[in-house]
């Protein structure tokens, strides 16, 4: 009896630290990431399939890390990096930030004008009520309370998971492609893998998930919890987009449809939805984009302020913490803009972003893996050297594909 | 007016001072001109309102970095350009840790951290530190929180000047410095032994910031700042704190504090904002805390937890100012100049008979205009309203509006006086139903 009160306390209790990890898992499964997803499957198959594993241990490692930091110092890592680095170093990790998370929020942008050439509607009146959207969703404050509306519709991604099986693939095939690494020393490859890579473990996402932790106020006695909404959360990232995978590769990739634009990627639904296959992709890409909108300019400005600072808050006004707003506003009308410009291409910009987002994570993995090691801040809770090595190992590979894709684009 | 304390320093009329960016990193030379290392901190002499520098910190080599620590007297001089010590490069002694040490230090402890600013009333990041050069030695003048420090601290400094002296030489940022006196600020260095922090700022200059505010600033500090820097602060203050921060925060204190803190400072919070608190605590915990509590208060508060919270009895509090019929109103002025409440009772005071029965109510004007010699009840209020334990929020807000009252009585089903319900109470609960309209207010002022 007592055992089984037990039990419940603790569900009790993971219950209110939960929310983080998983937030941030359905947040990084936003445009470009959904996007990245489907070109990796429809353009190579089950060839990048094998990557999963090690991003699922990469990113577990990498997330816990986050939250232990938050749990253990109670502060977001722009102010460690400020607190620890100073100010020099502090404003170049911000302009980092804010130049991926500017390509990241004009992915997402990408995503909804992609959603709007899928309904029909013309890009120039969707993307700019969007933008007006969400940026009038934070600064009222009603952000919280569409936050669940936002989450609930990622069930969406369920979808995906029905329509892999739908689609009857080899799962013996799937299984020994995953287990077994190829590697292609090819420009278009190595774009893919950085892209795969930097779309599940974005530098935004260490910001944003250590900041949330650090918000709810986590105990260290229930940081045991905390490790495992993280751990739960890269696992549902990762599980949605091997599905995304295996569903681009079994319609697509074996039809030989390459994803140009939007249409051919709903096209991946097609087993489960039909004819309305278009609709239901719209959907859900329009779903994550806006739920992604909302929280990329916010946690930068956030991180941004807190680093430099600057007054921060929503619930302060435009001439209490002008920088906040200003930056806010700035990465939202950016983001919206360029994808107004005539003729752009939505694909290539959303794939962009996210090998962009690969190249510029082991910065962020550096500083983190120096705050994290630091006595003074952790304690007795500094990285165990296991973790070390695995995080090494992380940073020496990003590098190593940034490099050999400078490499590949000299070459040819 | 908030821009009153930062004085605005002209730059170039200030060849005393000098800021600590600008003495960061720069060469050490021993008395043999010997390059020894570059400045990397500053060991203040604690217990100052103005602290002093007493060592200087210099590091050396990269990326195995060694630190050795110079006395103040051992230093010929310190600028801009350089640092020049009396010793020998030979004499110093350098070891690889310096994170152990539990001095206090400009670059570790200030530079780059969140800090108090009890004028201003916010919680700041300092970007630079202002010192001024005294007998020799190097004092806090100011900490900097302005973007021009930032730039400073970038390196930007120069260029930007330019640029800006070439659109607008009178541009105000030229001359004007956001520097804060060092005697409002409040470091927030936690100490790694007693987990408190050294209240710097006399405890007085926390009691001056407004209750409301105060709660402000304790919300904006992450969660070991809040526990130490509550920790460290006297009873006045911690009750202030504790009342006008959110529940979660509030929990959590608890969670961190011992009983006899609790207790401590449960006796000293007015029913009514206890009583706020201990309903919302699960079942046991609150069973925990009464227990904690001194006896009488605790009957009372777990009596006031009996009753719904949107009712008056929920909303009331138990202190008041109450005297028996026939004290004279020279008695009763002697003992509410003596008498220490609370709260601040809302200036009404009650007539009661020998068990306890309201008779009558009166003010402070009343009883001030009244005969010293007259009996109390001669100044009531040719009529007393009052409320019952089961009125609704709306009926008491109704009476309260009606006959202008600040506050007004609630009494049980037999006349017996419980406690008042003050006009703040009210209003809150007020807000919360007229919220939405509010905000819609507060942004139409603000604009």
């Amino acid at each position: 009896m007592k055992k089984l009160k037990g039990f419940w306390v603790k569900i009790l209790i993971f219950l209110s630290v939960m929310g983080p990890g998983i937030i941030t898992a359905n947040v990084d499964n936003d445009a470009g990431g959904i996007t990245t997803y489907s070109v990796a499957g429809a353009h190579f198959g089950y060839a990048l399939i094998w990557s999963f594993i090690p991003i699922i241990i990469a990113l577990v490692i990498i997330q816990e890390m986050c939250s232990r930091m938050a749990v253990v110092t109670g502060k977001g890592l722009a102010d460690l990096i400020r607190e620890e680095f100073g100010a020099k170093v502090a404003f170049y990790a911000m302009v980092i930030l804010i130049f991926s998370n500017i390509f990241n929020t004009i992915s997402e942008f990408a995503g909804i004008a992609a959603s709007a050439e899928l309904f029909g509607i013309s890009k120039y009146i969707l993307v700019p009520a969007c933008a007006l959207f969400v940026w009038w969703l934070i600064v009222k404050g009603t952000y919280k309370s569409v936050e669940k509306v936002f989450l609930v519709a990622c069930l969406f991604y369920v979808s995906y998971i029905v329509s892999g099986f739908l689609s009857k693939p080899d799962w013996k095939t799937v299984a020994q492609s995953s287990i077994s690494p190829s590697f292609q020393f090819d420009k278009a490859y190595i774009l893919m893998l950085i892209g795969v890579i930097g779309t599940t473990i974005a530098p935004w996402m260490q910001f944003y998930q250590q900041s949330s932790v650090v918000e709810k106020g986590i105990k260290i006695e229930n940081y045991k919890y905390s490790r495992l909404d993280v751990v739960i959360g890269s696992f549902i990232v990762n599980i949605i987009a091997i599905f995304i995978v295996i569903v681009c590769a079994n319609t697509l990739f074996t039809h030989g449809i390459r994803i140009e634009s939007a249409q051919d990627a709903a096209l991946a639904l097609r087993p489960l939805a039909g004819k309305y296959c278009f609709y239901l992709f719209a959907f859900g890409l329009l779903n994550a984009s806006i739920f992604s909108a909302c929280i990329l300019p916010l946690s930068t400005a956030y991180s941004v302020c807190e680093g430099m600072g600057w007054e921060v808050g929503v619930n302060r006004t435009f001439k209490e913490a002008p920088q906040f707003y200003s930056l806010y506003t700035a990465i939202i009308v950016i983001g919206a803009a360029v994808i107004l410009i005539p003729n752009v291409k939505l694909i290539p910009i959303m794939l962009l972003s996210q090998a962009t987002n690969g190249i510029l994570l082991p910065f962020v993995l550096i500083f983190m893996l120096l705050l994290v090691n630091n006595k003074r801040l952790m304690g007795k809770y500094v990285n165990s050297r296991f973790y070390n090595i695995c995080a090494v190992l992380i940073i020496a590979s990003m590098i190593l594909l940034s490099l050999i894709l400078c490499v590949t684009a000299f070459v040819k | 007016m908030l821009n009153q304390s930062m004085s605005n320093v002209n730059i170039s009329a200030a060849k005393m001072f000098v800021f600590f960016s600008q003495l960061m990193d720069k060469p050490v030379f021993d008395k043999n001109g010997l390059r020894a290392g570059e400045v990397y901190d500053l060991v203040l002499k604690p217990s100052e309102v103005y602290p002093l520098s007493c060592a200087l910190v210099i590091r050396k080599g990269f990326p195995n970095r060694k630190y050795a620590i110079i006395q103040w007297q051992e230093i010929q001089k310190i600028d801009k350009e350089s640092a020049i010590l009396r010793i020998e490069f030979a004499s110093l002694a350098f070891s690889e840790l310096r994170d152990e040490k539990k001095e206090f230090t400009l670059r570790r402890d200030i530079l780059d951290q969140q800090v108090v600013d009890t004028y201003n009333h916010k919680v700041i990041r300092v970007n630079d530190i202002h010192l001024l050069s005294v007998d020799q030695a190097l004092m806090i003048a100011h900490v900097d929180i302005g973007s021009r420090g930032l730039i400073r601290r970038l390196g930007f400094e120069n260029s930007i000047d330019f640029i800006v002296r070439l659109l607008n030489p009178k541009a105000k940022y030229l001359h004007n410095e956001r520097l804060v006196s060092w005697k409002y600020i409040q470091p927030l260095t936690i100490n790694p032994v007693s987990m408190t922090i050294k209240i710097d700022v006399p405890q007085k200059n926390l009691a001056n910031i407004p209750a409301a505010d105060l709660g402000d600033i304790f919300l904006d500090l992450n969660i070991h700042h809040q526990i130490a820097l509550f920790k460290s602060l006297n009873l006045a203050n911690k009750t202030k704190i504790f009342t006008n921060i959110d529940f979660k925060t509030q929990r959590s204190l608890l969670e961190e504090l011992n009983d006899s803190d609790i207790a401590e400072l449960l006796n000293n919070i007015p029913s009514d904002e206890a009583t706020d608190f201990l309903e919302k605590l699960p079942s046991e915990q609150t069973k925990r805390v009464l227990n904690l509590i001194e006896n009488k208060y605790s009957k009372r508060l777990s009596q006031l937890l009996g009753y719904s919270g949107d009712s008056a009895g929920g909303l009331m509090t138990t202190e008041y100012i109450a005297f028996p019929k026939g004290t004279t109103v020279e008695a009763a002025l002697n003992q509410i100049r003596e008498r220490k409440f609370k709260s601040e009772p809302a200036q009404f005071v009650y007539i009661i008979s020998s068990t306890h029965e309201l008779i009558g109510a009166t003010n402070f004007r009343r009883l001030i205009l009244a005969n010293p010699l007259d009996p109390i009840e001669n100044c009531a209020f040719p009529k007393t309203y009052f409320v019952h334990l089961d009125s609704s929020v709306k009926e008491v807000a109704y009476l309260m509006e009606k006959y202008k009252y600040f506050a007004i009585p609630v009494v049980d089903e037999n006349n017996i006086l419980q406690g008042i319900i003050t006009v703040d109470d009210i209003l809150s609960q007020l807000i919360a139903f007229a919220w939405r309209r509010l905000k819609r207010i507060k942004i139409i002022q603000k604009t």
